[in-house]
């Protein structure tokens, strides 16, 4: 049981952190970057600890991690070069 | 142990990864509903990729409600852990589950955690966010706001009713230990989305 009030106790450290890091003024690049490893630190702990990934065997847990945040980054990778460039375009030569 | 896995796998009782059907379905389907979010939350940085006006979140939102939202959320996730690990044991031990004391408390959260979510809708309405306008800037935000937030509610409220439907069936002393850790995975995950939406959404 305790370890799991220890968990408790580091996700809110790391939540103060994000929330102090928001009202910091960082630059862009680096907040945006410093928030998306605490998130993902979170999130392994929360799938580590509470959902005991970390007791289970290596397919489950590849199936898990791969499963959802490789999904994920591709189906990013795949679109957000898209936005960035109409968004690139709409800058040079106006809305319309 | 090796003769016992080999055993539970001839016998059809263990998948091939070594876990109870129930955890592999359980696990599968987490997978499948969290790509359903990666799409959504993709979909949500595309759009602000795109936006030249999305509004500053500190200037919408107060950031210290959602963080006390966050609290709750946490707080109810480490209770359900709590009542997993208790189930594990009074399994073990031959006893009565006394999960029933950490399911409760973890429902309660739950509840407290959709109504904060209920008053931050209503606020944001009542200062005239909408599907497709608000008075801050890109209207695709408003969009955003109610279907990110709205189907995380949804599977906070679904995981809510899990957790009444278990505390009850334990309190008959139905479910077992195996019934408690899945509805421990399924509230565990609707922590582990909120953790990517507070960021992504109210932070970044």
């Amino acid at each position: 049981m305790k370890t799991y009030w220890i968990t408790w106790s580091v996700l809110l450290v790391f939540t103060a952190v994000m929330l102090w890091a928001d009202s910091a003024s960082l630059p862009r690049q680096a907040f945006v970057v410093f928030m998306l490893i605490a998130m993902l630190t979170k999130a392994t702990i929360i799938a580590a600890n509470f959902m005991h990934l970390k007791a289970e065997r290596l397919p489950l847990v590849l199936t898990v991690v791969i499963g959802l945040l490789g999904m994920g980054a591709v189906l990013w990778l795949l679109i957000a070069p898209d936005a960035t460039r109409i968004h690139e375009i709409v800058t040079k030569y106006g809305p319309r | 142990m090796m003769q016992t896995d080999r055993l539970e796998l001839l016998t059809g009782a263990h998948t091939a990864v070594i876990a109870g059907w129930r955890k592999v379905m359980m696990w599968w389907f987490i997978v499948t509903d969290g790509l359903l979010f990666a799409g959504f939350l993709a979909s949500y940085g595309y759009a602000r990729l795109l936006a030249f006006d999305w509004p500053a979140q500190s200037g919408v939102f107060s950031l210290k409600y959602i963080a006390a939202m966050t609290f709750v959320l946490i707080t109810s996730s480490a209770t359900m852990a709590s009542a997993v690990e208790e189930a594990r044991r009074s399994a073990r031990d031959g006893r009565r589950s006394g999960a029933l004391k950490y399911v409760l408390p973890t429902a309660l959260g739950g509840l407290a955690f959709l109504g904060m979510q209920a008053y931050e809708w209503a606020h944001l309405i009542g200062e005239g966010a909408r599907l497709t306008q608000n008075p801050w800037g890109a209207p695709s935000f408003g969009a955003y706001f109610f279907l990110l937030t709205g189907f995380h509610g949804t599977h906070v409220l679904t995981g809510l009713v899990i957790l009444l439907t278990t505390a009850v069936r334990l309190a008959k002393g139905i479910t077992k230990e195996e019934g408690v850790e899945m509805a421990g995975l399924y509230w565990h995950f609707v922590d582990l989305v909120w953790v990517f939406i507070f960021t992504l959404f109210y932070l970044v």
